[in-house]
This record gives C-alpha cells, structure tokens and sequence, in this order.
C-alpha cells in the first residue's frame, strides 16, 4: 500500500453462515481518507461486512463468502491472503473496550511486539504517539504502568483505538465505538474520528444517527443484508432516494 | 426502638441446625489436626528428639526412624507426575479453548468422566502395562519411581485438563478477537495473551494438582516397589509417605513399639495439604 | 494461516492423551473378557480360581450407599451456614482453609485415623460398619463443597426477591433457593459417589480385606475397589490379573452408571429456556 488512505472497492459480496445469509451482493467504492458510516437495523449485517475487511469474519463457524473486496489494491479475500499482514493493515475498535489485562503502557506495546519491536526506547515513542493521536496522552501520562481496567470506560476505548493506531494500520473499523460510553466520552471519540479522517480511511457501524450525520462522509444503509442506498451523508441525510432509507432514518420503520 | 437483628423470626431452628453442622466439620478438622499433634508428641516421649529421624534408616522396631527416603520420594514423583500431566493438559486446554470451538462441552463431560475413575484401576493399567514396558526398556525389574510419577501423571491428567480448561476459558472472547485484530498470529495470541492472562489460575490449578498427587496411595503403591531407598535414579523403586502408611499400619499396629511415627508421618501430609491451602488463598488474591 | 505450530503440537498433545485413555479403558475390558460373566458377578471370590466378586458388589452399594445418605445432611448444614449465613469473615476465613485441608486429606490418614480411634479405642471390629465411618469422615468435606458450589450457584437477586415479599430466610432457602440449586447438587452428589465408589486406602484397615461368609455389620467388608487392589498385589489366584480387570470393569461400569443417571436427573429437573430455541 503507498502512503495514501487506501481505497475501498467491494464488488458482489456475499456472506452466509451455514444456511443463513449475512450479506447478499454488496457492491460500494469509497475514496480513501473518508469516513463511511455503515446503518441499519439489528443484524442487518453491518458488523458482519466490518469483520470482512480484516477477516475476522473467517472465525465463524461455517462461514462461507464470495465476490471480490480490494483494499488498497490488495484483494482480501483471497484465500492465500496473508492476515497478519492484512490485520496490522487494517486496525479494529470494538463496541465492548476490550483493553488487555496489562498496564496502559503494555496494551499499547502489544502490536509493535508481536512485529519484534524490543527496544524500549522505540516502544515508548511509539506508545506516545499512538496516544497521543487518541487523545488520551494528556489524562494517562504518568499513569502508564497502571492497569488498563482502571481507567474509565471512554478512555479505555480511546486506549483500543490508540492500540490500533500503534500498529500504524492504513484503515480504521469502528464497531459501535461509542454505543457503551457516555455523551462526554463520546464526543471525545467522534473528534478524535475526525482528527484521523484524512490520514487513515475510517469505517464506523453505528445505531446513532446523528453521530453517522455529524462525522461521516458517506452513509451506507444496510437491510437484511442487502445494501439499500450508499450516498455522500448530506445527501443521504437530507433527500435519500429510497423510500426504505427514509422511514429508516425518520424512525417510523418496522 | 428495638434493635434491628439480621434474620425474621422463625429462622431459629434452621439456623441452630446449620450451624451446628457447620460447627461440627470445624471440630473434626480440628480434631483429625489434634489426633495426630497427639500422636507424634506420644511418639516424641516414647522415643525422644529421635536424631535418626533426619537419617535415612528406616527401622521403627529398632528405633530407627529415617523419614528421609518417603519424603523425597514423595517429591519425586509427584515432580514426576506434574512435569508429565502440566504441558498435556495445556494441549488439551488449548485444543479444546482454541482449536475446537464446538465439540468443548462434549470434551468437558467426557474428562469430568475420567476424573472419576478410581485410582486402583490406575494402579492395575500401571502394573499390567507401564512396569512391564519399563522393564523391558531399561532391563530393570520396572518397579520405580519413575513408573509411580507416571502412573500419577495419567491419574491426575483429567483433573488437570478441566482445570486449565477453566482457566483458559476465563480469557474472554473480545481480548482474542483484539489480539488477532491486532495482526497477532494464533500462537502469538496464545502465548502472549491467552497464556499470559491465565498464569495465576493455572498456578491454581498445578498446586490442586500437586495435592492430589502427594495425596495419592493405591495407585503408586502398586508399581513403586516399596523399598526404603533414598531415591538414586528414576528407576530405583522407593516409597513415598502414603505408601509407606499403607504398608505399616499393619505392620507396626498400635501397641508395637513405634506405631506413632505413623502419625507423624500422618501430620507432615496434613502440614503439606494446609500449606497448599493457604498458597492457593495466596495466589487468588494474587489474581484480583 | 501461518503461527499456528503450537496449536498443531497441542492437538497432537490433545490427541495422545485421549488415545492413552481409550487404550487404557480398552486394555482393561479386553483382559476382563476371559473370567467377566454372570457366575463372577454373584459369586464369592475364591483364592483357588473360578471365584466372583458377589459379596464385594453388596458390600460396595450397601457401604457406599449409606455413607453418602449420611454424609449428605452433615455436609449440607455446613454448605447451608456458609453460604446462607455466613457467619463472622475470621470464621469464614477458618472454616474455609479446615474444609479445603480436610478435603485435600490423603484417604490413608483417614483410613489410620479411624482405624486407631474406632477400630482399636472404641473395639469395633474391622467390618462394614468401621469402613462406613471412615467413607462418612472422607465424604463429610467433599459435600460440604458441592453444597456451597450448588447454592453459590443461584443468583442473589432471587433470595433478594423472594424476602422482599416478606418471605422468611428458611422460606427462601424451602422455595427459591433449593430448587434452583438442586440440579447441580445431583448432580455434585453423584460424583461424590462415584469417588466413595472407587476409594480403597480409607478402607483396608477398617474395613478389611475380606468377605464373610455370611453378611454381618460387623463383619469384614472387603469392596470392589480394596478387591482389585488385593487381587494385584497379594493374592495367589490364578488369574487374578484377569480377575482384577473384570473387578475393575465392574466398578467403572458403576461409576458410569452413578454419573449417567445423575447427569440424567440434573439435566431433568433443570428448568428449561424454550426461548433459546427459537431464536
């Protein structure tokens, strides 16, 4: 991958669990650098096409896919795909924080060691930048040897990001980051999506609308697995083409 | 005002019962810690600060009382057995944890079968399988150490494997799935996260394990050969202190001239076993 | 996906240990084959060949038997105080370490225990009756843990619920509380059995290793278990190896059976989740 935010292109993915189907023909582009948001009811299958793009989908059981996603010109489905190499490529943030039972300092530290990475001077530059571009440097410095459990739900998630980040990943999947923090906290996480929005490509599920409103730049909307409408948010905010996507967003579905 | 008591009327006979049973396991705890403190100072006054206890002659009828050999062959072969069941039973633990995602409960119930297997059909499987294997691999008569640790490696294998099943088991779903996310592979998410996570819990589980072995008579009595030897090599036989008791409790009974070293031997397993206790409360708080 | 060697060597290891216990369970059957029939399971054992193991089989259900049906009250109220009650933290703090030392007790203490105390002090002879003491003594602490596991087991909310309609402590426990906890405490009661089944060390001195002629509380009850181990170790039978196979394949047999039907019974009584099915 160069230097630039990767592109996204998705071409006729499908997805089912043994006999269930997850997605069905999903295609979308999306220019690298931007914020998608991805919307929809419960088990629409919006987190399934997250775990896509890093294949964690690959741990379900009795998954099986077709069609063609290529990140940065690197086609992830490919069955002789290299995971760790698309992983570290491609970071994750979960809806749960799911902070290691290690210090602050050692949950961030935990990519660039799994990459060999021993020396504690480098460890400790890049610890403080990742935290430092999540935002959280100011409330954890000289608190890095404390447990991560012993900080506060939102921070713990800013820490997840910053745990990403470290790996110096090209694109960012966001599942529900916010939807078990309070408002403060999630404010502090919307900002910190758009300080990185430019420099990484940003794919966020969210239920809140007004957060897919205030901090994407385009919205997908997906039901029952297949992908309704894909417009640039304002457009899709203020006139979608689709009377679904409407009822949708007006609250007046199902 | 009347002062506000902790439990409603009519709980007073149920409580009065639960509490005397509670009560009575304290008493014969105790009293099981009291019968053998009684034992060994009887012991202590029939044959005095004996000085051949730390020897190694064992001859309770001649005043020699060498524990030496039982002790270390106690620790000898439950080393032995732990050295053998603990990297099994993580195989099993992580075969079961990470590899087979769906058959896990099946597995469990199936190992929770084997912990119940008496340990006299160990003995019989070491007696008509291990000794003779030893012996004819090493031309030695094949009752040893060696065979007793092994014999105790397999018999506390299920225990050990349900235990680390548990332990592993504690590692939640989200840390894994953000190791993996992390571009770790399944071995680096094994050693540096599952593994490491769960070292206070498998410490646990070593320790009961180590009890259970220290603990153990029939099955090591079957192939350990019973000779009072200081441990020269894992194919010499031996005895450990279970072994021993087994074996003099006929023959020094109570009255013959050295019965109560037999409850000194008794109080050194209990001071084990309530060592093993109080490392086990240790290590949980270690794990908060 | 590569990084995957130490998964692949657990598998091996995985699969090694059940072979070894497949072969094991195998090995024992197989021997068994030659003297296992109708004859061995009623008769008397004899040193001569062609013996049974009859009276080993009463002697093992009528001892392990009533030791559990002893042993389960005595091990209840102790389970019940802790958990229901409590009691002072120091208390807890004792009663915890004594039970779990008790517990982790080597059975030869409690076989030399009960055999100076009751055997030689109180005169009782080595029988059924001394060897039942000695399996109340073992069994006593192992319950006390199942019944705390069992009732820790049910969620405080429900005792929380149930007094705050005013229900009396020993109402919740009658109503809420035994209920909910009673599939785990089977099926706990049903390994404690199946351990009571296969103990032998508690019972080579106080209950013997012989059978009497004719059945008697106070006479010798050698067990199924003692019965294999003498069968290995001293007797002169011919085919006391195979013998022994077949006394062993008798007592996993009933330990199988003790745990199935347990299992059976806890999995009976659990209240189902029919929403779970649907979903």
């Amino acid at each position: 991958m160069d230097s630039k935010a990767p592109d996204l292109a998705v071409r006729h993915l499908s997805v089912r669990y043994g006999e269930q189907v997850a997605l069905s023909d999903v295609s979308l582009d999306l220019e690298g650098g931007q914020v998608l948001a991805l919307i929809g009811p419960s088990g629409c299958g919006k987190s399934t096409f997250l775990r896509v793009l890093n294949r964690l989908v690959d741990r379900s059981l009795e998954v099986r896919y077709e069609g063609e996603v290529v990140l940065g010109g690197i086609r992830i489905l490919d069955p002789d795909t290299d995971l760790v190499a698309l992983r570290r490529a491609v970071g994750m943030v979960f809806q749960q924080p799911s902070a290691f039972p290690f210090s602050v300092f050692d949950n961030v530290a935990y990519g660039p060691r799994l990459q060999g990475i021993r020396s504690s001077h480098r460890l400790r530059s890049i610890v403080e930048s990742s935290l430092k571009k999540a935002a959280l440097w100011d409330e954890v410095r000289g608190k890095l040897r404390r447990p991560a459990a012993s900080l506060s739900g939102g921070q713990q998630q800013r820490l997840c990001i910053a745990r990403a980040l470290a790996v110096a990943p090209r694109v960012l999947l966001l599942d529900e980051p916010t939807a078990a923090l309070d408002p403060l906290s999630t404010t502090k996480i919307e900002e910190l999506i758009l300080s990185l929005r430019g420099d990484y490509t940003l794919i966020l599920v969210t239920h809140n609308l007004q957060q897919a409103a205030r901090i994407s730049d385009v919205t997908a909307f997906f039901r029952q697995g297949l992908l309704v409408e894909i417009a640039p948010t304002r457009e899709m905010f203020t006139a979608p083409k689709c009377a679904e996507t409407e009822e949708f967003l007006t609250g007046r579905y199902e | 005002m009347k002062p506000v008591t902790g439990r409603p009327r009519g709980d007073h006979l149920l409580y009065r019962v639960v509490w005397l049973g509670a009560l009575l396991l304290l008493m014969l705890g105790f009293a099981i810690a009291a019968i053998l403190v009684w034992g060994t100072v009887k012991f202590v006054i029939d044959h005095g600060l004996n000085p051949s206890l730390l020897g190694t002659i064992y001859q309770p009828t001649h005043d020699q009382f060498g524990l030496l050999p039982f002790i270390a062959g106690s620790l000898v072969v439950t080393m032995i057995a732990i050295v053998v069941a603990l990297p099994l039973a993580l195989s099993v633990a992580v075969t079961v944890i990470a590899t087979l995602p769906r058959q896990m409960q099946m597995i469990r119930q199936i190992l929770s079968g084997l912990v119940a297997i008496p340990s006299v059909v160990f003995g019989w499987w070491g007696l008509s399988l291990l000794v003779p294997s030893i012996r004819w691999i090493s031309g030695r008569p094949g009752f040893s150490l060696l065979a007793g640790g092994l014999v105790l490696a397999i018999m506390i294998l299920p225990t050990l494997s349900l235990l680390s099943i548990n332990a592993l088991d504690r590692v939640s779903v989200r840390w894994v799935e953000g190791s993996l996310a992390l571009g770790a592979t399944p071995d680096q998410t094994l050693g540096r996260l599952i593994l490491s996570v769960s070292r206070i819990p498998l410490l646990e589980a070593s320790i009961l394990a180590v009890g259970r072995a220290l603990g153990e008579t029939m099955a090591v009595q079957m192939v350990i050969g019973g000779r009072v030897l200081l441990p020269h090599g894992l194919l010499s036989p031996g005895a450990t202190l279970t072994t021993q008791l087994l074996t003099d409790i006929s023959l020094l009974p109570p009255g013959i001239p050295g019965h109560y070293v037999l409850d000194f031997m008794a109080l050194l397993l209990l001071v084990a076993m309530y060592g093993m206790v109080v490392l086990v409360e240790r290590t949980r708080r270690w794990s908060l | 996906m590569r990084g995957q060697t130490w998964h692949r060597l657990a598998l091996v290891g995985a699969v090694l240990v059940f072979t070894l216990f497949i072969a094991m369970i195998g090995d024992l059957v197989w021997q068994s084959l030659g003297v296992l029939s109708w004859h061995f399971l009623w008769s008397p054992p004899s040193e001569m060949g062609h013996g049974g193991i009859g009276p080993e089989l009463l002697n093992t259900l009528v001892m392990v038997g009533i030791a559990a049906l002893i042993s389960l009250p005595l091990g209840l109220a102790g389970a019940i105080f802790r958990v229901e009650y409590r009691g002072a933290p120091g208390f807890l703090k004792v009663f915890d370490r004594v039970r779990f030392t008790f517990l982790s007790l080597p059975t030869i203490v409690i076989g030399l225990l009960v055999y100076q105390w009751v055997v030689v002090e109180l005169g009782w002879p080595l029988s059924i009756r001394s060897g039942i003491v000695a399996l109340v003594v073992m069994n006593w602490p192992f319950v006390v843990n199942i019944g705390i596991e069992a009732l820790s087991g049910v969620p405080d909310t429900s005792r929380e619920a149930s007094m705050a309609l005013g229900a009396t402590s020993s109402q919740t426990l009658m109503r809420i509380v035994f209920p909910s906890a009673l599939p785990a405490l089977i099926a706990g009661l049903g390994v404690s059995t199946a351990r009571l089944l296969g103990e032998s060390a508690a019972l080579i001195f106080t209950a013997g290793i012989n059978v009497a002629v004719h059945w008697s509380w106070s006479m010798p009850g050698e067990t199924l278990a003692v019965h294999l181990w003498y069968l290995r170790t001293e007797s002169l039978a011919p085919h006391a190896n195979a013998e022994a196979a077949a006394t062993g394949v008798v007592l996993l047999g009933l330990v199988a059976l003790v745990l199935y039907l347990t299992q059976k019974i806890a999995h009976w009584l659990k209240p189902r989740d029919y929403s779970r099915k649907s979903a």
